[in-house]
């Protein structure tokens, strides 16, 4: 029966993200007394959502995990069909609990730690969003309700970190961390849509225990899964999102980078253990990776500054160990480390703001040895040039291809197919009133097109015109009446000669002529 | 009922049971077919009587005739039955039995569409009037002339009834040109009644050609449409030629629309409705008619047909692009449409011929709806050139709104008639000659190009001086533009209630052509 009701767990705070969502669109939670119906509809959501995990979870270690439950289909085509369906074994069930009860302490935390902020209804909307994607992703029984909850979470990360969305470097931390994340998205996309051409199901118990042909296609299945958790999980090399996320506020940077965000990777790739096992080269690769990312968060983390920056390496560094961990196959180990990692550094990102207080001794200074390595020192402090690296090899060759084709399609493009009324070259209200001014005082202007086919039609008309007007109208209907006037003329001269009567007399005798 | 009626091979024919039965009178005979042919006529008579200083009751008595003729025409429609291919509510009544010809009338599913639309837009038209002032009792007298003629057009099951409705159109129509239209009336009106007496010379030979190879000496259609089926190809090619001129001048097909936009852009705004919306449509009817009485011959010219169909649809739509003046640009605007209607007729085929005749509904509803808020705009403005106008969206959003929505319908936007009517001929056109619909996509896309132009030009933009104080539609201009927007979007989101009536009759027809292939 309890099962039954998993569903609510992550609709729960869905359903308060809508209501804080349509409350700012209503706006009637705009005022300040609005604060608190609104962290009340957010954490009770988050609470009634913990109670029916614990109660889940009480009942499982009595009686067992309930495991795969599926609650009805979702969509289908075809042969594919999708089910709602959701894991409930001891791996969704624990990930889920740790989420929920993160989640709910941070949101308690922000009740007062956001107090009179202007975006605190956003704030709270944005955390409930993802507080109910974060539930998706581990407790979704197959891996196309785990992608909703997967993108859900990267959205409202977007949201938080854009939180400040008029200081222009929270727009571009923003845009950057989300793009970095979609990358991780197509891997994703390519590996559900491989599972459904090669097993025909999604759901992970059929993923996990199908029987793959080869360990060359389970490890393209595997890599496309591996490349969305490295990516979420900002290992290299898509770690230097992480530090850009830190423009939201504190507690949205505890949940989602220290905490629980990162973790997604670390969850997922524990989900697909056997599939991950399948695949030798797929676990070098998290070694290999989960190793640089432990060298590359531990020597950043040395030379940081700045409380945030610091914590987010020593996360990269752990996440990257809980990797390594993975890659040997030590799945369970990893689980572990995750669960505690998670809740120790959830407490350490919420005690950021007050550690100036809370701090009896000054921080440690970069240690001696790398102080004497004046080239890892740079390296260290520039965070291994990923994102200028990055910059080089993708953003800028992306920058002026998309410029080299917009060049291509105002050129060449337009130039042949012709825009309406340059449409493209207006920005202003005054410029486009000049420009209607002066075309109205022209006359007859219409059928004008741009353009190499406009100009074709437009020469096409102009012909038709001239022949329309010409033949048609002029020769047709002017000219025939013409003509019958004409007509009329004549035979107005032929009446007046034959009433004359030396014509008739002609007449008659002609006649006289023809009878003798 | 006064004929005996025979069902022949599924088809309700009737025979000529009128000279064996002298007797019968013409008031027994009396149906509602007759009953809907008179009521304007009586109306006409009864405004003819009123003094003539009385306009409102004038109006009153026109509008209520014509609104009394719908509800008969509605009437119609629901004991119309439509599984039943063959003509229905037959009335014969004897004519002029030396000649072979009688009166009776019937409707079908082609003809009773056009019966409706008739009856609306002519309602349409009169609720337009007000904004006549000079000679108010002739006007509507001849309105209420113009709508007997009209319905009789297509009613009419005897060529020789048929073609004296369709010369008494002209009557009318020549007079309220003439009286009451623009600053060239006189030239326009005079040149509608030269082209359109031209095309009904070459009309008037092909009918009485047939009438000649009938046997029995009838002008009756179904006894007609018998005889010349057995008739030799060529002969039946050059009497198609001979309706094809006559019918193609009142279409108009492309190289004979000479007359069409001198007349709507001189007519006054409610005779436009009336000429575009149903004047047309008799001419595609009555094509759609002896396309039936001549299969071989139309066969022979499908051809030619498709070819006229497609140049007069892109010619048409090029120069309504080219057109300053709005209601030269509707008018050629028509000429486009109704070369879609003759793109569905030559494919001869069940979607092909659906099309067409949706498409004489919808350009029906469309016309009638574009000349009447041009119409009621150029009241307030005095103008009718595009260049003229601007951002009427802030002054008058119920134009706006209505003019778009129509357009939009002009385009084939889907949810609106026009687009099941151009999905069908285009489908029909397929199945006949593959891909050369796209021709046909070429019109409809010029047809976009000017639509949009002009709901552009007429809406947005910068406020001009002088057209800021405008007066939005009002009580029964509001009235009459929501009557015809509503037809267009009903038709559009349920065009099975159109094509229910229409198909059992269109079906057996299109079975017709197959057959003698």
């Amino acid at each position: 029966m309890l099962e039954r009701l998993a569903w609510l767990i992550p609709t729960l705070p869905l359903l308060a993200a809508a209501w804080t969502g349509l409350g700012m669109l209503g706006g009637w939670t705009r005022r300040e007394s609005a604060e608190r119906p609104t962290a009340l509809v957010v954490s009770g959501a988050s609470l009634l959502s913990l109670s029916l995990l614990l109660a889940l979870s009480i009942k499982s270690m009595i009686s067992g995990p309930p495991g795969q439950m599926v609650l009805g289909s979702w969509f289908g085509s075809g042969d594919y069909q999708v089910m709602i369906s959701f894991s409930l074994d001891a791996l969704g069930l624990s990930m889920a609990c740790l989420v929920a009860i993160l989640c709910l302490i941070t949101q308690r935390f922000s009740v007062n730690y956001m107090h009179r902020e202007a975006g605190y209804q956003r704030f709270f909307m944005v955390m409930s969003l993802f507080t109910g994607a974060m539930l998706l992703i581990v407790m979704a029984g197959n891996a196309i309700l785990a992608f909703v909850g997967w993108e859900l979470a990267g959205v409202s990360s977007y949201l938080l970190i854009a939180y400040a969305y008029d200081r222009p470097l929270a727009a571009v931390n923003a845009t950057r961390a989300f793009v970095t994340n979609r990358i991780g998205d197509a891997g994703f996309l390519l590996s559900i849509g491989l599972a459904l051409l090669w097993i025909g199901d999604v759901e992970w118990p059929r993923i996990l225990q199908a029987d793959i042909p080869g360990a060359l296609t389970a490890g393209l299945m595997g890599f496309g899964f591996l490349v969305a958790a490295l990516a979420k999980s900002a290992q290299v090399p898509f770690s230097p999102w992480i530090s850009r996320a830190l423009e939201g506020p504190t507690p949205s940077s505890a949940l989602f980078y220290g905490a629980v965000m990162v973790h997604a990777g670390v969850y997922l790739v524990i989900r697909l253990q056997p599939l991950l096992e399948q695949a030798p080269l797929l676990m070098a690769l998290m070694i290999l990776l989960g190793g640089l990312t432990v060298l590359y968060g531990w020597l950043s983390g040395l030379v940081q500054t700045d409380v945030k920056s610091s914590l987010m390496f020593s996360t990269t560094t752990q996440v990257g160990l809980m990797f390594v961990a993975c890659g040997l196959g030590w799945f369970e180990w990893a689980a572990w480390h995750l669960a505690l990692h998670a809740i120790w550094r959830t407490w350490q990102f919420l005690n950021a703001p007050a550690l100036m207080h809370l701090a009896t001794r000054p921080a440690r200074q970069v240690p001696d040895w790398l102080r004497r390595r004046p080239g890892l020192h740079a390296a260290a402090m520039q965070r291994f040039w990923l994102d200028p690296i990055a910059d080089w090899l993708l953003v800028r060759p992306t920058r002026s291809l998309s410029q080299d084709v917009r060049d291509f399609d105002q050129r060449i493009i337009n130039r042949i197919i012709g825009l309406p009324d340059r449409a493209g070259a207006l920005s202003t209200l005054a410029q486009w009133e000049t420009l209607k001014q002066q075309r109205s005082r022209r006359k007859g202007d219409v059928g004008i097109a741009r353009g190499v086919a406009g100009r074709l039609v437009q020469w096409i008309a102009g012909l038709l015109y001239w022949f329309e007007e010409h033949l048609i109208l002029k020769g047709g209907g002017e000219g025939l009446e013409r003509g019958l006037k004409l007509i009329g003329v004549y035979l107005e001269h032929v009446e007046r000669l034959l009433s004359q009567p030396r014509y008739l007399l002609l007449m008659i005798m002609a006649t006289f002529v023809v009878i003798i | 009922m006064a004929a005996k009626v025979i069902y022949h091979e599924g088809r309700l024919i009737y025979s000529k049971v009128l000279d064996a039965d002298p007797e019968d009178s013409f008031l027994t005979g009396m149906g509602i077919l007759t009953f809907l042919l008179i009521l304007p006529l009586f109306g006409a008579a009864l405004i003819a009587a009123l003094p003539s200083e009385s306009h409102r009751l004038i109006r009153v008595v026109a509008l209520a005739t014509a609104s009394l003729n719908l509800i008969l025409a509605c009437g119609l429609l629901f004991s119309f039955d439509t599984s039943q291919p063959g003509l229905q509510f037959v009335e014969v009544q004897r004519w002029n039995p030396r000649l072979g010809e009688t009166f009776s009338l019937g409707v079908d599913g082609f003809s009773l569409p056009m019966v409706l639309l008739a009856t609306l837009l002519s309602l349409v038209a009169i609720m337009a009037s007000s904004s006549i002032d000079r000679q108010v009792k002739g006007y509507y007298f001849l309105m209420l002339l113009l709508e007997a003629a009209m319905t009789g057009v297509f009613m009419a099951l005897d060529w020789a009834l048929f073609y004296v409705f369709w010369e008494l159109t002209l009557i009318p129509l020549f007079f309220l040109i003439d009286r009451w239209g623009g600053i060239n009336r006189h030239g326009a009106a005079l040149n509608f009644f030269i082209y359109t007496m031209g095309g009904s010379v070459f009309l008037l030979i092909s009918l009485l050609v047939l009438f000649d190879t009938v046997p029995g000496g009838t002008f009756a259609m179904v006894d007609i449409a018998k005889a010349a089926k057995s008739l030799p190809e060529h002969t039946q090619t050059l009497i198609f030629l001979g309706f094809l001129v006559g019918f193609g001048v009142k279409m108009p097909i492309f190289p004979i629309h000479g007359w069409l936009p001198l007349a709507h852009v001189e007519a006054p705004s409610p005779v436009s409705i009336l000429l575009s919306g149903i004047l047309l449509k008799m001419g595609s009817y009555g094509l759609i008619r002896v396309s039936g009485v001549l299969p071989k011959g139309v066969l022979e010219l499908q051809d030619l047909l498709v070819a006229l169909a497609l140049v007069s649809l892109i010619y048409g739509g090029l120069l309504a692009w080219r057109q300053t003046d709005l209601k030269a640009m509707i008018a050629y605007s028509s000429v486009s449409h109704m070369g879609l209607v003759l793109f569905g007729i030559a494919t001869l085929n069940l979607a092909g011929l659906t099309g067409a005749l949706m498409q004489m509904v919808a350009h029906g509803l469309v016309a009638g709806a574009l000349f009447l808020l041009i119409g009621l705009l150029y009241e307030r403005t005095h103008t009718r050139d595009i260049n003229h106008y601007s951002s009427l969206v802030r002054v008058t959003p119920r134009f706006a709104f209505f003019t778009t929505l129509t357009f939009v319908a002009a385009v084939g936007l889907p949810g609106t008639v026009g687009f099941i009517a151009e999905l069908h001929a285009l489908i029909g056109g397929f199945e006949r000659w593959g891909w050369l619909v796209l021709l046909l996509s070429l019109g409809v896309m010029i047809s976009a190009a000017y639509a949009i132009r002009t709901v552009g030009r007429l809406f947005t933009g910068p406020v001009r001086a002088g057209m800021h104080e405008l007066s939005d539609l009002r009580g029964s201009e509001m009235l009459a533009a929501t009557v015809l927007a509503a037809g267009i979007i009903l038709l559009g989101l349920f065009p099975a209630i159109l094509l229910d009536l229409m198909s059992a009759s269109l079906t057996q027809f299109s079975l017709s052509f197959a057959g003698v292939q």
